[in-house]
């Protein structure tokens, strides 16, 4: 294989990779809040990409707005859906939450489609022009748009965690919550944010990806399933652990293509499998015991 | 003390005419679209079985079950179309569809909760793929075409009658054999590993082994039904057995209430039943059909999502209540001061 060819499958690799990771931090963040898996997240992703696209064709609003509109809309969903569904049954076991979570992306999905119909729906590039040629291989300008976000997504969330108040509460909220209560952190408050701030980070993704790949209400739960082997993969604890475990698992998908394209789409659910087989721990953290 | 006789001799009661009723619907029912949705019924109600199993009695999800599903069908139907006999083609499914729970079962052993659900999902997508990829044995998305209706030697259920009668036939053993261990030793056991693994395992029982033996039975069922439906449809292709077959299934358990079998069966009935009403309710408009048909994923969602809200003892913890409510007033008529 050539230089060139193989510097296009990791351009590829970490095009998906951040998209992976942004699902990846929704999971992560989330889970450290409340130790949920939000089998709805996959629907903040597909949610933003259709609103987005809504906006702009449907309500002729400017790109830039319909993005942010959408992304805003797609956290105050996250959030009411976190009053509403998951609150009153905060202190259930795992699996009525997972089941209340489940039942949440039935009902996004199926929302959608009888909100949007069931086409595949496009989204002009944020700025549209030729490729970037870059030794050999070339570059869309929307994959350089995706990057953009993941970078500054992970600055706004270093900034976040160890700048603000609120930041500082989620942190102390992952290392244990009942302490964090105890210390007088409203940590209904840090779950809510969470849930908020996961959908956003879905719903970016979303956006940044669907002028490349169109969106339908249907591509939820397959994009949940790669943003969780993400997540997995960085262990389900730090952020930049998750950002990680994405880019990683956008790499190992494109390593496989030069071998097989049809089996590009089970890497992913092996690599989830394996992991949660192997090392459930994730790849960079260390494993603790089950206290009765 | 009267409370407890009177609450048996109506669960009997309720058993045998249930039992009645399934025996005489191919006799009584002439609407070949209703046998045919009583069949599915059927189906759902072995695969259900298992689920209920795992999901109430062992506290362990699956979002996957749509793959033993597709495991038992496409094995029976391949083989039934190379010319196996039926019962072969029918063990052979079942043992594949239990061989693929084990391999699921071993590793994930020590997950429980949020991981089992993503790796039982994340199985049920690759099996998913594989059924539309090996062309070869599964026909691709084109599916598999012709298979044989089941049947021993001269004895062949080709009608819609005695298609309906041999899949009640297993779904009644089923459910009788899982009311069996349910109520037995095993079901104390895996409601133990239910309130707390540690504790049980303090208590001498084998979580492990009787996690992995729940999962590879309730594997199995999903097989039996999926032989079952490969038979009674006689064409399969991928589009049945996907993660949506799943969550339905999930539905159907969590509606009939946790922990409860009878309560599983309700479920499964009134959720197969959902999209074909005008089968049972007459005058029902076809523009309410299909909307209801519309809506169907919405109403798993808001069921699930309600269900665990305000209801998550499910139907059986309303039908528990109402029971309970009967057997005190017997004792009070009866002279007993309750």
């Amino acid at each position: 294989m050539e230089a060139s060819e193989l510097l296009q499958l990791v351009i590829a690799g970490l095009k998906n990779g951040s998209i992976y990771a942004l699902l990846a931090l929704g999971f992560t963040i989330v889970y450290a809040a409340t130790n949920v898996i939000n089998f709805a997240q996959g629907e903040f992703y597909m949610l933003g990409g259709m609103l987005a696209v809504f906006a702009f064709s449907g309500l002729n609003v400017p790109l830039v707005a319909a993005v942010a509109l959408a992304v805003v809309t797609v956290a105050g969903i996250g959030a009411l859906f976190e009053r509403l569904a998951i609150r009153p049954r905060k202190d259930a076991d795992p699996m009525a939450l997972i089941i209340i979570t489940v039942g949440g992306s039935l009902v996004f999905a199926s929302v959608a489609r009888h909100l949007f119909g069931s086409d595949a729906l496009p989204l002009p590039e944020f700025t549209p022009g030729p490729s970037f040629v870059f030794a050999g291989a070339a570059i869309e300008r929307q994959t350089i748009w995706i990057w953009v976000i993941v970078t500054a997504t992970v600055i706004g969330l270093t900034l976040l965690y160890n700048r603000t108040r609120l930041g500082r509460a989620m942190r102390a909220c992952m290392e244990n919550r009942e302490a964090a209560r105890l210390m007088g952190i409203d940590t209904a408050r840090v779950v809510m944010v969470s849930f908020a701030l996961a959908a956003a980070l879905g719903a970016l993704a979303g956006v940044a990806v669907t002028p490349l790949t169109s969106t339908r209400f249907d591509i939820g739960a397959g994009i949940a399933v790669k943003g969780f082997a993400a997540a997995i993969l960085g262990g389900l604890g730090s952020p930049l652990a998750a950002v990680a475990g994405g880019l990683l698992l956008g790499l190992i998908e494109q390593a496989v293509i030069p071998f097989s394209s049809v089996l590009k789409d089970v890497v992913a659910l092996a690599v989830l499998l394996l992991v949660l087989f192997v090392r459930p721990q994730g790849l960079f953290r260390r494993t603790r015991k089950e206290k009765v | 003390m009267a409370a407890v006789p009177a609450t048996r001799t109506l669960r009997w009661a309720l058993a045998a005419i249930a039992g009645g009723l399934v025996l005489a619907a191919p006799f009584v029912v002439t609407d070949k679209y209703l046998l045919r949705i009583l069949t599915f019924v059927g189906i759902n109600l072995i695969m259900v079985a298992g689920l209920s199993l795992l999901f109430g009695y062992a506290g362990q999800i699956s979002l996957g079950h749509a793959a033993f599903y597709g495991l038992g069908a496409y094995t029976s139907g391949f083989l039934a179309k190379l010319g196996v006999a039926w019962p072969l083609a029918l063990v052979a499914g079942v043992a594949a569809a239990a061989l693929g729970g084990l391999l699921l079962a071993l590793p994930s052993l020590r997950l429980k909760g949020h991981y089992l659900a993503m790796a039982t999902l994340g199985f049920g997508e690759i099996m998913l793929f594989f059924f539309t990829e090996t062309e070869v044995i599964t026909g691709g998305s084109n599916g598999l075409r012709g298979i044989p209706p089941a049947g021993l030697g001269p004895l062949v259920a080709d009608t819609p009658q005695t298609k309906y009668l041999l899949v009640w036939a297993v779904a009644c053993v089923v459910l009788l054999l899982a009311a069996n261990v349910v109520r037995r030793r095993p079901g104390r056991a895996l409601r133990a590993i239910h309130g707390s693994e540690m504790a049980a395992q303090a208590c001498g029982i084998d979580t492990v082994r009787m996690k992995v033996q729940v999962f590879v039975i309730s594997a199995a069922l999903g097989g039996l039904s999926g032989v079952l439906y490969a038979h009674y449809v006689g064409f399969i292709s991928p589009s049945t057995f996907t993660l949506h077959y799943s969550l339905v299934l999930v539905t159907m358990v969590a509606l009939g209430g946790m922990g409860s079998l009878a309560g599983a069966v309700a479920g499964t009935v009134l959720l197969t039943m959902l999209p074909y009403a005008d089968a049972i309710i007459p005058g029902l408009s076809r523009a309410t059909v299909e909307l209801l048909q519309d809506w169907e994923s919405d109403i798993h969602g808001m069921v699930l999502i309600l269900v665990m809200l305000f209801m998550p003892g499910g139907l059986a913890g309303w039908g528990r209540s109402f029971l309970a409510r009967i057997s005190v007033r017997r004792a009070r008529s009866a002279g007993g001061d309750a």
